[in-house]
């Protein structure tokens, strides 16, 4: 999907960025680019442009520009509800972060099973059942 | 020894730059554009020098103009040191200008400015990354001078020994093979350009086609295509990742976050400002409050300034001001004509220039605070849909705003639009909004010849002047002035107290550069007033037997068709020099109310203000027109503009309204 199609409190995981020229290294240097995470804040008021978090700081775009960003919708692991089956899709951390998250079982491609809702939240991987915290579900991307 | 400030926008690189020059600053224009230079100088022990601060931008690339300034300062004037000032709480994406900046030189001295804000979001190890860097990094906060000492031993006695940043394998090796090529050319950095060339960047392409190594530009496109095949993407997505990747496993390793999630006060603000129904109310009552500031403040300075120079008719007799006192002490040592040439005619025009002072130095003040705070890129937010259809991205609608106060500082303030046209644009309705000046004077009017309703004739007035500019924004924008529609990607930074210090230097800069410049054609035209306001020599100032009463009565004719009486042209002559002064010119013509409301029927009257709310701008705005844009042609056009529209507006009023046989 395109980004300018996500709502408000939504995530996506960008897949490609496309247009041309300034628009296509523009978007880039901001630092969109393929695996890159991206929240919707916001739209303005009269309903264009939209306000859009990525790497930890905030930018405008206007819809057309946002059409240039294709997407995967995608869902932190901590809005996950119980008893639902989900499978990783991105793990936003350094190494240390990814092999603590590895160790339980939580991986890029694995299927997890939320067994109690956040938080802390419990979810079930191939290594067992563990209790996750607020702070790390936030940075597991689920889909 | 010349150090350059390179960095990412709103990183408080401007705070740095004063910090290290103090006042010894000089802010020009880069050769050939408008885009803003800055440079200055300072001592460290002994050893000058000067500081040049590059404009704010978020990497190196050929598709804007700061850029390719940054660019080409630095492959071009060699500077011995740059200074890469980074917003430490936004570590990662300010980490990707450094990546581009480490290909192109490699005396780099990293500054993680608001170091402090930073410390809140996660600990970072600033030995360890310099050690990972090779250079030399200072932690800093600009706005409490902490750091700079440091940073200033740094640029004497820094150690240098830079990391490349590394692609991978199948990538260097290409990388290579054109390096080699470019070195045979004499290009340097010769790594930089390879890697440029290969992304297709079209300044450097270009660059080596003057060059006439066509070989290099086959080659290089060959080995574009088979990286754009092994990683199954466009070049520029490609290296761009790496680069990235370089800049997000260096952040990773030097910072650990505190803790993820949580609402910040940016956030909280942000959902009230930018709110779907408050939002504008805010934006518009934020405006409202502003210019009541500035007008409250700036009255009683304005008043004192008129006083000083002009004195006051008090009860008791004419209160002399400076002006009638000089003109006296000069009648002592030389000729009439010559003494009232030099007060009436040039120290009033002086007199002028400072009573304007005040309202632009406030204004200014109030654009620096918002600019400074971080609310214009929520205004930008708020209002681009709008503004969009006038062809201005949403800042644009900062200096029409303001234009309701002065048309000066509006048209000064235009600067905060990046593209070209859009300023050209902006420049051109800007004088089509009327200015505090004629709204004193319509306001006057209006109650003059319209007792029963002149608030109804007022709002009239200004929501004609809304529509036509924003009728003829959507024209021109269509036509004339069409941009090159360049991305709007605007970064919302986190909201920032401003210091009082930082908003002051930004004010000054503002109003001295205008004082400076406008202030001499200003009071050149107040002499040129005079002479022909008080020639043939003898008769009463600006009376229909001078020269420009005559010329009002040559014109009256013409006049006619418009609804215009020779007073009133009288008064709009003057009213080229400040708008306000109509009204003394038609009192000092026909001497009380009563009489100007005989000089004209209310259909005159209204079409006589048609004609003030677009005709020619005052003198001080297209000075300020002129300074912005460089450009005679253009300054003509503005005031060409505005008596096309004060005629048609004020002749199609008139002429219906004389055929319908009203207000004869």
């Amino acid at each position: 999907m395109l980004l300018s199609e996500l709502k408000p409190g939504e995530y996506g995981i960008v897949k490609k960025i496309g247009g041309s020229g300034a628009i296509h290294r523009r978007l880039l240097s901001m630092g969109l680019l393929p695996g890159a995470i991206v929240r919707v804040v916001r739209i303005s008021p009269l309903g264009d442009p939209i306000e859009y978090e990525i790497r930890g700081f905030f930018i405008s775009l206007r819809k057309q520009e946002a059409t240039n960003v294709e997407v995967d919708k995608i869902v932190p692991l901590s809005l996950v509800p119980g008893n639902s089956e989900v499978r990783v899709i991105f793990i936003d951390g350094g190494v240390g972060f990814v092999q603590n998250m590895g160790a339980m079982g939580i991986a890029v491609g694995k299927i997890l099973k939320v067994i109690k809702p956040c938080c802390p939240m419990q979810v079930q991987t191939d290594r067992g059942i563990f209790t996750v915290g607020r702070g790390m579900a936030y940075r597991v991307f689920v889909r | 020894m010349i150090v350059a400030l390179a960095g990412n926008p709103n990183t408080g690189k401007s705070t740095i730059f004063n910090a290290l020059t103090g006042m010894k600053q000089h802010v020009g224009n880069w050769p050939g554009v408008t885009v803003e230079k800055k440079e200055g100088e300072m001592e460290i022990n002994g050893t000058r020098v000067k500081v040049v601060d590059l404009p704010g931008t978020y990497s190196l690339t050929a598709y804007s103009l700061e850029e390719i300034i940054t660019r080409n300062f630095i492959i071009e004037e060699k500077p011995d040191i740059i200074v890469d000032i980074i917003d430490a709480s936004n570590l990662e994406r300010n980490l990707y200008l450094l990546t581009e900046l480490l290909e192109l030189h490699s005396k780099i001295i990293v500054v993680l400015n608001m170091f402090d804000e930073a410390q809140k979001k996660y600990n970072i190890d600033v030995d360890l990354m310099s050690k990972i860097l090779g250079l030399p990094v200072v932690p800093a906060v600009g706005i409490r001078g902490k750091g700079i000492d440091e940073l200033k031993e740094k640029i004497l006695r820094g150690k240098f020994n830079p990391k490349k940043v590394e692609y991978p394998e199948d990538v260097e090796k290409r990388i290579e093979k054109i390096e080699e090529k470019i070195k045979k050319l004499g290009l340097e950095p010769a790594r930089w350009y390879a890697i440029k060339v290969i992304e297709n960047d079209v300044e450097v392409v270009k660059k080596i086609k003057d060059k006439g190594a066509r070989d290099i530009l086959h080659l290089a496109e060959h080995l574009r295509h088979e990286i754009e095949d092994i990683y199954g993407d466009d070049i520029e997505s490609v290296m761009t990742s790496f680069r990235y990747s370089f800049a997000h496993g260096l952040f990773h390793e030097v910072a650990e976050p505190i803790n993820v999630g949580g609402v910040t006060i940016t956030d909280m603000l942000d959902h009230v400002i930018t709110h779907k129904i408050f939002g504008i109310p805010i934006f518009l009552a934020i405006m409202y409050l502003s210019f009541q500031f500035v007008f409250l403040v700036a009255a009683p300075f304005q008043d004192a300034i008129d006083l000083l120079f002009n004195g006051k008719d008090a009860a008791g007799g004419h209160i002399p001001g400076l002006v009638d006192l000089s003109y006296n002490w000069m009648l002592t040592f030389m000729p009439d004509w010559l003494s009232s040439f030099i007060n009436h005619g040039m120290l009033r025009g002086l007199g002028a220039v400072l009573t304007f002072t005040p309202v632009i130095m406030l204004l200014f003040l109030i654009l620096s605070f918002l600019e400074d705070s971080g609310y214009l890129a929520r205004v930008a937010f708020l209002m681009d849909s709008v503004m969009k259809k006038m062809g201005l991205e949403g800042r644009g609608i900062i200096p029409l705003m303001l234009g309701f106060g002065c048309n000066v500082p509006a048209v000064m303030a235009t600067r905060t639009l990046k593209d070209e046209n859009e300023r050209k644009l902006s420049i051109a309705l800007n004088p089509l909004i009327p200015c505090g000046a004629r709204i004193q004077v319509f306001a006057f009017l209006s109650s003059i010849f319209f007792p029963s309703n002149p608030a109804l004739v007022l709002w009239s007035l200004l929501i004609l002047s809304m529509v036509v500019v924003f009728f003829l924004g959507y024209i021109y924008s269509k036509t004339i002035f069409r941009g090159k529609s360049e991305p709007f990607v605007l970064e919302l930074p986190p909201y920032r107290m401003p210091t009082m210090k930082g908003i002051s230097i930004h004010m000054w800069e503002k109003s001295e550069g205008f004082l400076r410049k406008a202030g001499t054609i200003i009071v050149g035209a107040a002499a040129i007033i005079w002479i022909f306001a008080a020639l043939p020599w003898g008769v009463e100032y600006g009376s229909p037997d001078s020269y420009i009463g005559m010329f009002a009565q040559w014109i009256a004719p013409i006049g006619t068709a418009f609804g215009l009486t020779p007073e009133a042209i009288i008064s709009l002559i003057f009213g080229f020099f400040a708008k306000e002064v109509v009204i003394d010119v038609l009192y000092v013509l026909f001497g009380s109310k009563d009489a100007i409301l005989a000089s004209m029927t209310w259909a005159q009257a209204y079409s006589f203000m048609l004609f003030m709310l677009f005709y020619t701008p005052c003198v001080a705005t297209l000075a300020a027109v002129y300074n912005e844009t460089k450009s005679k042609k253009f300054t003509l056009f503005v005031i060409l503009e505005g008596f096309f529209l004060a005629a048609l507006f004020s002749f199609t009023f008139y002429t219906i309204f004389t055929l319908l046989g009203v207000g004869a």
